[in-house]
């Protein structure tokens, strides 16, 4: 075996990268040292612990950047969609208009953490009645008001329906201060009854037919929506080809996946695989170059595995974990203790499957978007979780809770109790603040001794 | 006949009935909560009431719960995973401006009503439902008039008498015996009985649910020198679907329960909620109302939000009470009460 790829502190890591430049390696536009980041007041960046790779630090420069593309982007004369609360199916829809950005306004919850709550967001929110009771992405509503993130969309549209009550009542909060808002219906999903006509969805969930054409109804409203934005039609060809275009991402991102969460050593860090996984949903507000970035991250775990490399020793402790993180520095803590993911479902798996291509296209996104994880039972959920666990051969199960959000209590309780009677897995609910410095020892301590038991019954 | 058992105001108790079984919407008693209803944190101690007042009613056919929040969706999965009755979860959309939004409650109905046939009910006859609103819609125009008649405290009673099936009266009915310690009220050095009422402030009560003995609540108020002029609680009269159009009701019976309730009644949860300030704008002014109350369980986002709202819309001072469903939490509620109520003056 070859020596280890190492995690870098945020200066060896600039420091690399600076060499790269000076060597004139290749580097995309908006590739540079993350420090800059931190003058911008991204301090959380300081105490994480990077990948070594040019392509994590082109994934990190990726992801840094995108405020700076929509900015770009409003500039250039684009039309700008904030689609609230879907979690990948709206952008797909968006993305096949030629010039229309898609942005989750939902991703401003990593901005308290990244900026270690020097931005005020919470503060804001905490102003317009949106206090600690919710889930941190609250921050969406201090950021539309401060207009000091993201560009104000021209159109928003926002799932409700079976969707957390969190999100929906801060949207409706932002429709009250002048903020239109595109409301359209997610129904709770269920399995067919006996004898009604049922669909199987990408990943493997059932719904009624009734329902899928419910979605799809709202969906046909949306197109007709973004039509109009742009000005110019979205037909059945350009959303094949949006869909096309969405499936070589998730196929990029699922051979990522497979490969990260199976081989030994771990390949790749949990912390850039989450950030990997997240450009699933919306691309980044750039879908080509997400692309190129997952395909030069494939490479790089690639050729680690053939060269039998990872980031961490061998045997690691594998877990799997459920729901994000608020706090991006737990990914690091989990390595720390001894473990490396084994899984994920971070709450939108529906965005990582295949979206069909053999089927109309609306079908296909109201199938796509009906096998959300959080708009059907826990149990379904659960089950997703037990059958990608054992595939991917997990030994424990983290269940992550999200501070405030009204589905965690019964969700994280109904998945832990399926898991155990399931797979006889260990399972361990921790709950991770935007910030968690305060809680290190305690999450610390939970995570070793979960680490402790999995390894314990390797002996049994 | 069987017995269902629910809570959200989006379930047409007619519906049920004309099924020839006895809806009996319920407040949900905390006290039943018992620690196996749900997980030990987090949960909306609404929900966990309703949980543990499903599970302990042993003569209940099926309970029924809606969507219309996010911890009562999950606390259905909850109960069809504990040794509760059969559990149907009823989509009451979200969305209510489209045609798709209104087919669908009306197509949860129906399966509500499969469900109901499946457990050994009857299915209704198009004439057998028109008669079963009409007769509902009767017993709830003499409910509207006795409440008008009525203080808060009554009004609310007749209410829960009225969820539970029993005739609504015209009369006002005896105020209730103060039950100083059953009420809480005696750690808190306030007292409920009409004695001691100076009732000059009026105030609105608005938001979610009262579970059983919440209704202590108005007592609480008056004794503190308030008058509840609107009752917009999920449990008052916010949530009664609106009277039926009788000359449209041989047509097509279904079609006016969907628009006498889900067409009508105001609620939080609604997207947008313009329905729910319409009808705050209206009732507070017809009321004169001075202060608003906000009752919110904690955990209810829906509710949560709408606090700070209406301090800024109405222009109106605004207490906004987290309610913990348990008595310590109870006689909190009523210093506060207390305290807003002294402000207000």
């Amino acid at each position: 075996m070859s020596g280890r790829a190492k995690r870098l502190t945020l200066d060896e890591l600039d420091r690399l990268c600076r060499r790269r430049q000076a060597a004139g390696e290749a580097m995309p536009a908006y590739a540079g040292p993350l420090g800059r980041h931190v003058r911008d007041g991204d301090r959380r960046l300081l105490t994480l612990e990077y990948d070594d790779s040019p392509a994590a630090l082109r994934l990190w420069n990726f992801l840094l950047t995108e405020e700076d593309r929509l900015h770009e982007a409003r500039a250039a004369g684009k039309k700008i969609v904030g689609t609230m609360k879907d979690l990948g199916t709206v952008p797909v829809m968006a993305y096949a208009l030629p010039n229309v950005v898609a942005f989750y306004p939902d991703g401003a919850w990593w901005t308290p953490c990244l900026m270690e709550l020097s931005e005020g967001l919470f503060g804001i929110a905490q102003s317009l009645g949106l206090g600690d009771a919710f889930c941190p992405v609250r921050a969406m509503a201090g950021a539309f008001v401060n207009r000091a993130h993201f560009p104000i969309p021209d159109l928003a549209t926002c799932s409700v329906g079976a969707t957390c009550d969190d999100f929906s009542a801060i949207a409706q909060r932002l429709e009250s201060l002048g903020y239109p808002i595109t409301w359209w219906e997610m129904p709770s999903r269920r399995r067919p009854d006996p004898g009604e006509p049922g669909v199987t969805l990408p990943g493997g969930f059932t719904a009624p037919a009734s329902q899928v054409a419910l979605v799809r109804s709202e969906l046909e409203r949306l197109r007709a929506a973004l039509a109009r934005l742009a000005g110019s039609p979205l037909g059945d060809a350009e959303l094949a080809a949006g869909i096309r275009e969405a499936n070589r991402v998730r196929a990029l991102l699922a051979e990522l996946r497979q490969l990260a969460y199976t081989a030994d050593p771990c390949p790749m860090p949990a912390l850039e695989m989450l950030i990997a996984e997240m450009l699933a949903i919306h691309f980044c507000s750039d879908r080509e170059e997400s692309a190129a970035v997952l395909a030069e991250l494939l490479d790089e775990v690639h050729s680690r595995v053939s060269a039998g490399r990872g980031v961490l020793a061998e045997r690691a402790a594998r877990l799997f974990w459920v729901n994000p993180v608020a706090d991006l520095r737990v990914m690091n803590l989990l390595e720390d203790c001894g473990a490396r993911l084994a899984g994920t479902e971070y709450l939108f798996c529906h965005a990582l499957d295949a979206i069909p291509e053999d089927l109309p296209p609306m079908e296909a996104l109201a199938r796509m978007a009906l096998a959300d994880p959080m708009v059907g039972p826990s149990a379904d959920r659960a089950a997703r979780v037990v059958r990608d666990a054992r595939a991917m051969g997990a030994e424990a199960v983290v269940v992550s809770r999200i501070p405030g959000a009204s589905h965690c209590a019964l969700e994280g309780t109904v998945i832990g109790h399926i898991v155990r009677q399931e797979l006889d897995l260990p399972v361990v609910e921790l709950e991770v603040p935007p910030v968690a410095d305060a809680l290190w020892p305690t999450l610390r301590t939970r995570l070793e001794a979960l680490v402790e038991t999995v390894l314990e019954r390797r002996k049994r | 006949m069987k017995t269902v058992i629910y809570s959200s105001p989006f379930v047409p108790a007619e519906w049920i009935a004309a099924h020839g079984v006895r809806p009996r919407r319920v407040r949900p008693d905390p006290a039943a909560a018992v620690p196996r209803s749900g997980p030990p944190m987090g949960m909306c101690p609404y929900a966990r009431a309703f949980v543990g007042e499903a599970m302990a009613a042993c003569g209940a056919g099926a309970a029924i719960l809606t969507t219309t929040c996010d911890q009562m969706r999950r606390a259905a999965e909850w109960l069809s995973m504990d040794r509760g009755p059969p559990v149907f979860l009823m989509n009451v959309p979200a969305t209510w401006q489209t045609p798709a939004s209104a087919r669908l409650y009306r197509d949860e109905l129906q399966r509500l009503g499969r469900f109901l046939v499946s457990l050994g009910a009857a299915p209704p006859s198009p004439a057998r439902l028109a008669e079963t609103i009409e007769r509902y819609d009767g017993r709830r125009a003499v409910l509207r008039g006795a409440v008008g008649m009525l203080s808060a405290r009554e009004a609310s009673d007749a209410i829960a008498r009225f969820d539970l099936g029993e005739e609504p009266d015209e009369a006002a009915p005896a105020a209730p015996p103060c039950g100083t310690a059953a009420l809480g009220c005696a750690d808190s050095g306030l007292c409920c009985t009409p004695a001691g009422r100076r009732a000059t402030l009026p105030v609105a009560l608005v938001g979610g649910p009262l579970a059983r003995g919440d209704e202590r609540v108005f007592d609480a108020i008056e004794q503190a020198g308030g008058l509840v002029v609107l009752d917009g609680t999920e449990s008052g009269v916010r949530t009664l679907p609106a009277p039926l159009d009788r000359r449209r009701l041989g047509d097509d019976p279904l079609l006016e329960l969907v628009d006498a309730y889900f067409g009508t009644i105001p609620d939080a949860f609604r997207r947008p909620d313009a329905l729910l300030y319409e009808w705050l704008g209206r009732e507070l002014a017809a009321g004169a109302a001075r202060g608003i109350i906000v009752w919110r369980y904690v955990w209810c986002d829906m509710w949560a939000a709408a606090a700070t709202r209406l301090r800024e819309t109405r222009g109106l001072p605004v207490l906004d009470l987290h309610v913990s469903g348990d008595e310590a939490g109870f006689a909190r509620t009523l210093h506060q009460v207390q305290a807003f109520m002294e402000v207000l003056k």
